[in-house]
């Protein structure tokens, strides 16, 4: 890592696959259907540095003001491992600590890449006319960053412009996707909210830390999605979205709008880079942020609430209470009234189904959307 | 859906507004083409113009492919062809400022020549084998090393961006470079020049260029390149047979032919000259009034060519071209002398100065649509709808001053022959409305229903003058003919009525007697409606409107006219939700595989009302039903006051935008009136209260009608769901957000029409939605969801206007009472096809039959080159180039028209012989047409289904373009043939066929919008792949097959 760190919190939230429904207390007729929810969760002293060795004691996660209780823990690329893990086995974190605190102990820029472990990063580069001029730049940050992510799982390389091109589908093979990056051919109308959409969708389906990075240049001429849906899909499924994009965009105040608060909603950041350079310092950055990650997850308690429910993440004690904790602001239930398995109970039109909450189970794509 | 061909500013492939297939192009050979393959296929194998030399593009075909914008799969013989097609489409903004497209491309070939002459030092090629070595081709790229060149870690750093920029989207192979410069093997990239084969002599074309006389020292490329006129007749000539490019070039010469490059190019392929005479439309028996036409024999074309290429603009030979590509009855109705004079001269009359050749694209669609559909009755007479004396009446009440023009003239109409030359005056009117439009929609209309039912003339004149508000309406009278007069009249005067409601009662009334009246004709097409009873249901539906006036009595209207639908449909006046969704799902299934069929139709509806939030139509009714009693003074029981609840579930999403971001980014296209208006009502409370007054009980009935709008509306929307649709799953807003009352649109003419999609590319609004009606539906939802559509080439681009003709020819289709029989005769059809083009090989008079069968479906030229291929025994080129409708139809028609003639020619004509003898019931026309068939909304007026014996349409700019969708007919008659062969009951094609053509459209890398054979290669390679077991298909039938 050959950069100065960024200070940045970033927390998101994962709902995992497996479903699990929890009868509701006020009437025996009313079921939800919920999920596993994970998040992903950065914590920043005031200076922005990442505060680590965290360990699952010290945070609380409310939904809906109900206290949630965790289910399994991670740190960086470690494995998640259930809350009695901890209780037996302390782990090798130790206490909290800044980066540069972890970096005496071992994590340093020399061995970032290792941190990523686990990821899964789907870069989606804009090919559409408005990216003609930058291009090639675009093309040499976007390689200096897969390779910078050295050991991270995986990376899928996607573009678009109207139509979306899966170029390279999800891999561990490095030289692939960097062949698909310059492979890649510019023009055409953009169609960004499409095409995010989808990459999400792709994103959605796999297990672990999922990130997307777009590299666009911002305006959006095709699309016929709007940004909100896009976000709340990405939220749901607990993708975090991070934006490069140009002075050009910054330029334009609907594109950066939506930069802005899409990706502070789903944990992500935008950048708005003044030239190459700056492209590369915002690949460094969010390279950084996958390196500093927390994930936890719970199972959601009974909760009546079918529409938006609120999640908030907090940290317990009086020492940890001045580091800033950043994290989306919720997610919406899968909706079922009518596709559900128990159509008879029309009332509050949500399904019952077996708990079952051991752990992480990969398989179907989360939030009931396609 | 009607925007103008967008080409990209910058690149390469760009073709937005693609059509594919003009009709007369020739299939390639299967085989791609190879990247600097020396080995260049002979044209001449394949029957297309002989290449008499060949030319040099500098560096990999495959470099050159990517940047002059051409598919990858294209054959050697195409690259010139495309090429030109490409530089004079989409290389100019106006006629002489180059388009950034073809900029690059010029500097593509400037830096593929200088990489070309690095490369000639080492045997033609690029090697490199350390950081030192690299420098030279690196400078030519564009690129420069890092500091630390020869470690693992550098990486190449754009250097000039304008060099690094082609090498880039030339595909280069900049990471295997990359890889040498980290310390890897030695790079080496064979550069060598790719030969493709040239018409005629190269020197041919450079001389024709008058650019060329100052500079004289152009190549053949660059000539293209520099020459807009010279490509654009490069490319005429790709088209034309070989005698006739010959003939043409030796008798008049290239530089003559010049100015008429555009001609060529729209008009030329209706061109044949065989054996030194012209090939007319009508046959031999109409050359002397052709003759007589243009002022020449066509016995001699030397003379005949010229006359009719430059007659007129360029009038005469559309007209030529036109009535070439109709059937052999059609022209002999067009071509009787009297008739083909007078027809022209209307045609040519309006303005003589227009060109023929203005525009991108071949103006007067209608000119086409009228030859190719004008109905004729038993006697060989155009059908008149109503009478003359109504006609005369339309034409002199038209406020266009062409129509009135002629509509004075029609005072003297005295026979259909006369109605029919005033429609050709009117076809060059760029107009969707007039009176030709009229016209032939109501006469296929009237065609289809029995003598002694044929229109009356006063539901004619409502017809026509209704048809600019409604004429997208008119289908379903079409799709179901046994609708009587009194039904269509009363629909007219139903819909007319609603217009005056107030507009907060209008969007309501609108969206309820649209969503019942297409759930009316989805469960009338699928026969779960008895055809007996369509006109009293019919009318059941439509009644209740008529006397709707406020919000409360839309309600109450659409709830009255769904019970309608419930009593013909179930037998009952008050169904459930999910009543209407099995109903909607399919006709009750017997079969394992029917039921599974109809479980996975029924799934995929309720999952859409799920994703777009819907309240229950359980819930709506019910509550409907205690406010009814409450105004009665009952008070509603609790589960009720619970249920009403449900309407105050839905949750805007999240907002990303301020109200006030909104008003000033999307003014005009966010629009949610709809949706807040339903947010702000609180049923429950007024179910619960005690002292809810008479008008608050009304106004809630009112509100409860927007709830209900929506519901139906997604019933409709949820059953034309396209494959792979984001949209509709994504978007919880988009059935709620869609304006029938036109409230964020100002100006709408009417709001009866197809919808028009606003809001696509406003991120500030909301997401895209439909204005309009709910008529083309199908059509309108695959021109929404298309864009979710990867392509699986990277340049290649999804089409617009034929994709959306192609999802929703593969939705509309049900497949519920299909039987195997028929399933296996569609194949068996296909197979027969082929055997009979086999055996015309060695049969001359077998060849005779069949080339005058397919001529009803083949321009002269295409024709003939399937006449020189079978005749030389190139039986495997000739099949590789037919279509399955051209097989399909090949073998029906010899079968009817040769029907004491033993089907000796293989295997499968024989069993399908005797399967018509056994089964003349089952494997007749009427039926597979009906259950084979593909809906043509545009060409035909209908959204029913039906197989179209037409030959496949040139592109047109607008809508017309959909012409070239739905003729055709291809797609489903082979996914049939494949599902019979992996034994597949015919009811698994209602999984089957969506997927299938979703990656069909996936797999479409095609050059330009008349590449028809890119279709064609993309379904076969779709083909390919389910036969090699690539697809997640449903279970096999057990049953054994006859």
């Amino acid at each position: 890592m050959a950069k100065k760190l960024f200070p940045l919190i970033l927390l998101s939230l994962v709902f995992m696959p497996r479903q699990t429904a929890v009868e509701a207390q006020e009437s025996p007729n009313i079921h939800v259907v919920v999920n596993m929810v994970q998040l992903n969760v950065a914590v920043t002293d005031r200076k922005g540095n990442y505060i680590t060795g965290l360990r699952p004691k010290d945070f609380v996660i409310l939904e809906d003001g109900i206290v949630e209780k965790a289910a399994t823990f991670a740190e960086g690329d470690e494995p998640a491992r259930n809350l009695s893990d901890f209780a037996d086995n302390p782990g090798p974190s130790g206490p909290p600590g800044s980066f540069a605190a972890r970096s005496a102990d071992g994590i340093t820029a020399d061995n970032f890449a290792a941190l990523v472990n686990g990821a899964n990063v789907f870069v989606l580069f804009d090919t559409s006319d408005y990216m003609y001029r930058g291009f090639v730049f675009a093309q040499d940050a976007i390689t200096e960053f897969i390779r910078s992510l050295g050991k991270a799982d995986k990376i899928a390389f996607y573009s678009y412009s109207r139509d979306l091109s899966r170029v390279a589908a999800l891999t561990a093979d490095r030289s692939q996707v960097l062949r698909a990056v310059r492979s890649t051919v510019a023009g055409d109308q953009a169609a960004l909210y499409n095409a995010l959409l989808m990459t999400l969708k792709d994103a959605a389906i796999n297990t672990g830390r999922k990130i997307v990075v777009v590299f666009s240049n911002g305006p959006d001429n095709s699309s016929v999605v709007p940004p909100e849906d896009v976000a709340e899909f990405a939220q749901s499924a607990g993708v975090s979205i991070y934006m490069i994009s140009t002075q050009t965009a910054k330029l334009e105040p609907v594109s950066t709008a939506v930069f802005d608060r899409m990706t502070a909603a789903t944990g992500g950041k935008a950048y708005f880079a003044k030239n190459w350079r700056d492209e590369h310092r915002a690949f460094a950055s969010i390279r950084d942020d996958l390196a500093h990650l927390y994930s936890l997850s719970y199972y959601p308690k009974p909760n009546p609430n079918g529409g938006w429910r609120a999640i908030t993440v907090k940290l317990v004690g009086d020492n940890l209470k001045k580091y800033k904790v950043r994290t989306r602001n919720g997610y919406r239930p899968q909706p079922s009234r009518f596709s559900g398995a128990d159509k008879a109970n029309t009332l509050s039109g949500i399904v019952p189904q077996s708990h079952d909450a051991e752990g992480i189970t990969p398989g179907h794509e989360p939030g009931g959307q396609r | 859906m009607k925007s103008a061909l967008c080409v990209s500013v910058l690149l390469a492939f760009t073709l937005l507004n693609c059509d594919l297939f003009a009709g007369d192009r020739e299939l390639p050979p299967s085989t791609p083409l190879k990247t600097s393959d020396p080995a260049v296929a002979s044209s001449a194998e394949d029957g297309s113009l002989p290449a008499s030399s060949q030319f040099a593009i500098p560096g990999p075909l495959r470099s050159f492919l990517r940047m002059a914008g051409m598919s990858q799969k294209i054959t050697p013989d195409e690259v010139l062809p495309l090429l030109s097609r490409n530089v004079f489409t989409q290389g100019y903004e106006g006629s002489t400022h180059p388009t950034e497209f073809l900029i690059l491309l010029k500097r593509y070939v400037v830096q593929a020549r200088e990489l070309s002459e690095l490369a000639a030092n080492s045997g033609m090629v690029l090697r490199v084998s350390n950081c030192d070595e690299a420098r030279p081709l690196l400078r030519i790229l564009g690129y420069r090393t890092r500091a630390n060149c020869g470690d693992p870690a550098t990486s190449l750093q754009t250097d000039d961006p304008e060099r690094a920029f082609l090498a880039v989207d030339s595909g280069f192979p900049l990471p295997d470079l990359e890889q040498t410069l980290q310390g890897g093997k030695p790079f080496e990239y064979p550069y060598s020049s790719s030969p493709v084969p040239v018409l005629f002599a190269e020197s041919d074309w450079t001389m024709a260029s008058p650019k060329n006389f100052k500079e004289n020292s152009r190549d053949l490329l660059d000539t293209i390149l520099a020459d807009p006129s010279v490509a654009r007749l490069y490319w005429a000539f790709s088209r034309l047979d070989p005698e006739t490019g010959k003939s043409l070039q030796q008798s008049i010469g290239l530089a003559k032919l010049l100015p008429y490059g555009a001609v060529l190019d729209f008009y030329g392929s209706g061109l044949c000259i065989s054996e030194g005479h012209v090939n007319v439309p009508g046959g031999p028996a109409a050359e002397a009034a052709w003759k007589d036409l243009v002022g020449a024999s066509p016995a001699s074309p030397t003379t005949f060519v010229p006359k009719l290429v430059a007659r007129d603009k360029g009038w005469l030979i559309a007209y030529f071209d036109a009535l070439s590509r109709v059937s052999a009855a059609q022209q002999a109705y067009f071509t009787e002398p009297h008739r083909l004079r007078s027809f022209y001269s209307a045609l040519r009359a309006p303005d003589p100065s227009a060109p023929a050749t203005r525009g991108f694209y071949r103006p007067a669609p209608a000119l086409l649509l009228l030859v190719t559909r004008l109905q004729l009755d038993d006697s060989g007479k155009p059908i008149v709808p109503g009478n003359l004396e109504i006609w005369k009446e339309i034409l002199e009440g038209h406020n266009s001053k062409l129509v009135h023009r002629w509509g004075k003239q029609s005072t003297h109409l005295t026979g259909p022959d006369q109605l029919v030359q005033i429609m050709f005056a009117v076809s060059r009117a760029p107009t969707e409305s007039g009176p030709l439009h009229t016209y032939m929609a109501i006469s296929e209309l009237d065609s289809r229903r029995s003598p002694e039912n044929r229109l009356k003339p006063a539901t004619v004149r409502l017809l026509a003058h209704r048809f600019e508000d409604y004429s997208d309406q008119y289908r379903i009278f079409s799709e179901f003919p046994e609708l009587t007069d009194e039904s269509i009249s009363l629909f007219l005067d139903v819909a007319q009525g609603l217009n005056s409601l107030s507009v907060t009662a209008r969007g309501n009334a609108f969206g309820i007697f649209q969503a019942n009246v297409g759930i009316w004709q989805i469960l009338a097409r699928q026969g779960q409606i008895p055809n007996a009873n369509l006109n009293e249901s019919w009318q059941e539906v439509i009644k209740p409107f008529a006397t709707a006036r406020s919000a409360a009595q839309v309600y109450d209207a659409g709830q009255s006219s769904l019970g309608g639908l419930f009593r013909f449909s179930i037998g009952k006046a008050r169904g459930s939700q999910d009543e209407i969704i099995e109903l909607l799902a399919g006709p009750r299934q017997n079969s394992t595989d029917g039921r599974q069929m109809h479980r996975e139709v029924a799934a995929r509806i309720r999952s859409i009302l799920d994703d777009q939030r819907l309240v229950s139509l359980d819930t709506i009714l019910t509550v409907g039903d205690a406010l009814a009693e409450k105004a009665r003074g009952k008070q509603a029981p609790d589960y009720v006051v619970v249920l009403a609840g449900q309407t105050r579930e839905f949750e805007m999403p999240r907002p990303i935008f301020t109200s006030g971001e909104r008003t000033e980014w999307a003014a005009g296209i966010y629009n949610n009136h709809h949706t807040d208006v339903q947010m702000h009502a609180d049923l429950p409370r007024v179910l619960r209260s005690t002292s809810a007054s008479r008008a608050q009980i009304e106004d809630a009935r009112g509100q409860l009608a927007s709830f209900l709008r929506d519901t139906l509306v997604g019933l409709n929307y949820a059953y034309y769901e396209p494959p792979g649709a984001q949209a509709l799953h994504n978007n919880p807003l988009f059935v709620r957000s869609h304006d029938f009352a036109g409230e964020a649109l100002e100006g709408m003419k009417t709001l009866w029409q197809a919808p028009e999609l606003m809001g696509q590319g406003s991120p500030a609004g909301g997401g895209a939605h439909f204005v309009g009606s709910l008529a083309d539906l199908p059509y309108a939802l695959a021109e929404i969801e298309q864009d979710f559509i990867s392509p699986d080439s990277v340049q290649a681009l999804i089409w617009r206007e034929l994709t959306p003709g192609l999802l929703a020819s593969s939705i509309l289709p049900r497949w519920w009472n299909v039987s195997p029989l028929e399933l296996h005769a569609i194949a068996l059809y296909q197979r027969t096809g082929e055997e009979l083009l086999t055996a015309s090989a060695k049969d001359e008079a077998l060849r005779s039959k069949v080339l005058a069968i397919l001529s009803d479906r083949m321009l002269p030229q295409r024709l003939r080159r399937l006449d020189q291929l079978m005749s030389s025994g190139r039986t495997a080129a000739v099949l590789s180039q037919m279509m399955p409708a051209d097989t399909f139809y090949l073998a029906a028609e010899f079968q009817q028209k040769y029907p004491e003639e033993p089907m000796a020619w293989g295997t499968a004509g024989q069993e399908l012989q005797s399967l018509c003898k056994e089964h003349p019931d089952q494997v007749n026309w009427k039926r597979l047409s009906h259950d084979f068939g593909t809906p043509h909304p545009s060409l035909a007026q209908n959204y029913g289904l039906e197989l179209l014996n037409v030959a496949p349409m040139p592109p047109f700019s607008g809508s017309s373009s959909r012409f070239l969708a739905e003729s055709w007919d291809s797609p489903n008659l082979y996914w049939a043939r494949l599902a019979d062969e992996g034994g597949y009951a015919p009811v698994m094609l209602t999984h089957l066929v969506p997927q299938l053509t979703r990656t069909m459209i996936e797999k479409i890398f095609a050059t330009d919008f008349e590449d028809w054979p890119a279709l064609l290669r993309a379904m076969h390679e779709t083909g390919q792949e389910f036969r090699e077991g690539k697809f997640n298909s449903p279970s096999r039938i057990s049953e054994v097959r006859p």
